[in-house]
């Protein structure tokens, strides 16, 4: 009789039945992508926008009497350029918004959107979410957006790290402190020796937040070399140091020296139980044990004792250290 | 919303025009919803099945719609009478036919102007092609006219098959248990796939499932069948249940068939129970979902 025919579908075959369901239902929704008319994009209240200058601004014109006329035209320069490139190029990331009613909810791309204004477009690629997303995705999608940007400064980096942080912990109902540097390295998918240094600057002092604030201090790995420092005259050495320009290298010398004090500061402890009891060691030499014996005996304070210790056998080990013990045991009372 | 229903695979002979004239009469003739029927397939097939169609004089081979019932030459003066799906990729009406079933109309096929737009290689030309089904459907007329839209596809993955998919509700693939024809489920699961990025929550398209079709006895039918209701991913998609190859399935759909339909047929017939307890579940599937 033929042996019976088993037949199954392909592993290939197979293989790609089941990404392709996998990837339906995973994304399924998620990338729709249109180009919407800019009139109709509106800013997110419930995310606050680190600029100052508004789509208002830009069609109407700053106004003079602005309080903040200074700031918003430093805006405007920056957007220019950006302006610039989208009439070459276009906007090369679609923007990402969210859709309430008829109105178009920015989640992030402001910039690209206001420099689309100055280049004269009416509308903007953009990518529209199914619904106001969560606070920990729309910060990660602004720290991702925000990657590509050269210019970004580093406080820029550390606000919105904080603020994923932030959101992380609350999501994971804890205080942000105990957001670990594992956790931040996953977040935000970079080395853990990175991820350590972001948290140590996100933890500096006012005074040094003051300076990265104000573009003072701007490399990651200065800032939390400095914040590392234990004693506060070194700290302001490297401080002022770094302000003068110095390179890492040169910092990290300086560095050395808060941890060579760290060393001599660095009490020894013991480990195992507290002694109680002194030991005075042992020896296998006769005649030093002889010599100590002797001395102590030959102590005038002692005098009223050695005559008890007249006929110590001094070739016999055990016998000496019986003497001795004797000898401690007749002190003790003495000094009790 | 009116739901509508699309079988495709772009594999042939797999069972997508008996499909959906099973399920079209047991949408109208069971169900009595009001149900329109639209043929995408040049091969109007689906059509062929309902009205009379006629031979395109212009082209040998091609079918086209017969003279509308409701057409008066004196009065409809700038229309020949005629009109197909296709009018939609050439902007002129569509007028639905009556069939010899009531709760049925038609919205027939004609050969050439499918073919045209299938033909249609340009890529702004084709985006136009692919959202014009959807934009037909939306309309308030057709909406408040039916109450579930089936739509037959031609075996293929071009224009026509992707504009009943955009304007698809559900989505159901026929298959037999071959090698060629699980491939062909590959396929439009990528269909499915693509269309399913762009689409909302709030308008989904629901894949109601592989319909394991023409099953005979054999270890290969047995087999791919089991693998894929045993694997994790495809077993939710795979309908539970299977429609065996029986003469009766195709006799029904000759010209002079009688029984003319399956559900001619007496009601506890064991081919008129398996086909009817499929359509039972896929409506009940489409109507109560979400």
């Amino acid at each position: 009789m033929a042996k019976k025919k088993v037949f199954s579908i392909g592993s290939s075959l197979s293989a790609g039945l089941e990404e392709t369901i996998a990837a339906a239902q995973n994304y399924s929704g998620e990338l729709r992508i249109d180009v919407i008319p800019i009139k109709k994009i509106e800013v997110d209240d419930d995310n606050p926008r680190d600029l100052l200058i508004t789509f208002h601004d830009l069609y109407h014109g700053i106004p003079e009497a602005d309080t903040h006329r200074e700031r918003k035209l430093e805006e405007l320069e920056s957007l220019q350029s950006i302006a610039n490139s989208i009439k070459e190029q276009g906007v090369i990331n679609p923007i990402v918004v969210y859709k309430q009613g008829d109105i178009y909810k920015l989640v992030a791309g402001e910039r690209r959107t206001l420099a689309s204004i100055l280049a004269n477009k009416n509308d903007i690629q953009a990518k529209i979410l199914d619904g106001r997303p969560g606070e920990l995705k729309i910060r990660m999608l602004q720290w991702i957006e925000n990657i590509e940007r050269a210019d970004l400064s580093l406080w820029e980096r550390l606000v919105n790290l904080e603020k994923i942080v932030n959101a992380f912990a609350e999501k994971k109902g804890i205080i942000p402190n105990q957001v670990t540097i594992t956790d931040l390295s996953n977040l935000i998918g970079c080395a853990k020796s990175h991820a350590m240094n972001l948290k140590t600057v996100l933890h500096a002092d006012q005074e040094l937040k003051q300076l990265i604030a104000t573009n003072k201090i701007r490399n990651l790995e200065k800032a939390a070399l400095i914040v590392g420092i234990q004693s506060k005259e070194l700290k302001r050495e490297l401080i002022s140091e770094c302000l003068a320009g110095a390179t890492f290298k040169r910092l990290k010398v300086l560095a050395l020296q808060d941890n060579v004090k760290k060393v001599m500061q660095k009490t020894i402890e013991k480990r195992g139980r507290q002694t109680v009891a002194v030991n005075f060691g042992s020896t296998k030499n006769i005649i030093v044990a002889k010599f100590i014996l002797d001395s102590l005996l030959n102590n005038a304070s002692l005098s009223h004792i050695t005559p008890h210790f007249k006929n110590i056998n001094f070739t016999d080990h055990r016998s000496i250290a019986e003497t001795f013990k004797n000898l401690i045991k007749k002190l003790e009372k003495i000094y009790a | 919303m009116a739901k509508v229903i699309v079988n495709a695979t772009h594999k042939g002979g797999e069972g997508k025009t008996t499909n959906s004239i099973v399920l079209a009469e047991y949408a109208a003739l069971i169900k009595q919803f009001r149900t329109l029927i639209i043929d995408m397939d040049p091969q109007a097939n689906f059509s062929g099945r309902y009205i009379k169609m006629s031979y395109d004089p212009a082209y040998q081979g091609g079918k086209i719609p017969p003279l509308h019932p409701d057409y008066e030459p004196d009065v409809d003066k700038d229309w020949d009478g005629r009109s197909g799906i296709a009018n939609i990729f050439y902007g002129e009406e569509v007028i639905p036919y009556p069939t010899p079933l009531s709760n049925l109309e038609l919205a027939p096929a004609h050969s050439v102007k499918l073919q045209e737009a299938e033909a249609v290689t340009k890529n702004e030309v084709r985006e136009k092609v692919h959202l014009q089904l959807k934009r037909f459907l939306e309309q308030p007329d057709v909406q408040k006219s039916y109450d579930v839209i089936i739509i037959d596809t031609p075996p293929s993955k071009g224009p026509l098959t992707i504009a009943a998919i955009k304007a698809a509700t559900h989505l159901i693939i026929p298959a037999q248990m071959e090698q060629f024809s699980i491939e062909g489920i590959y396929g439009m699961l990528q269909l499915w796939k693509q269309e399913s990025y762009c689409r909302t929550n709030d308008n989904p398209i629901e894949l109601v499932g592989i319909l394991p079709n023409q099953i005979r006895n054999i270890n290969i039918h047995r087999g791919f069948l089991n693998d894929l209701r045993n694997k994790e991913f495809t077993a939710k998609y795979v309908l539970p249940f299977e429609i065996k190859k029986r003469a009766v399935y195709t006799e029904i759909l000759a010209e002079n068939a009688n029984p003319k339909s399956i559900f001619d047929l007496p009601e506890n017939s064991s081919e008129r129970i398996e086909y009817e307890v499929a359509c039972r579940y896929i409506m009940e599937r489409v109507f109560n979902h979400g």
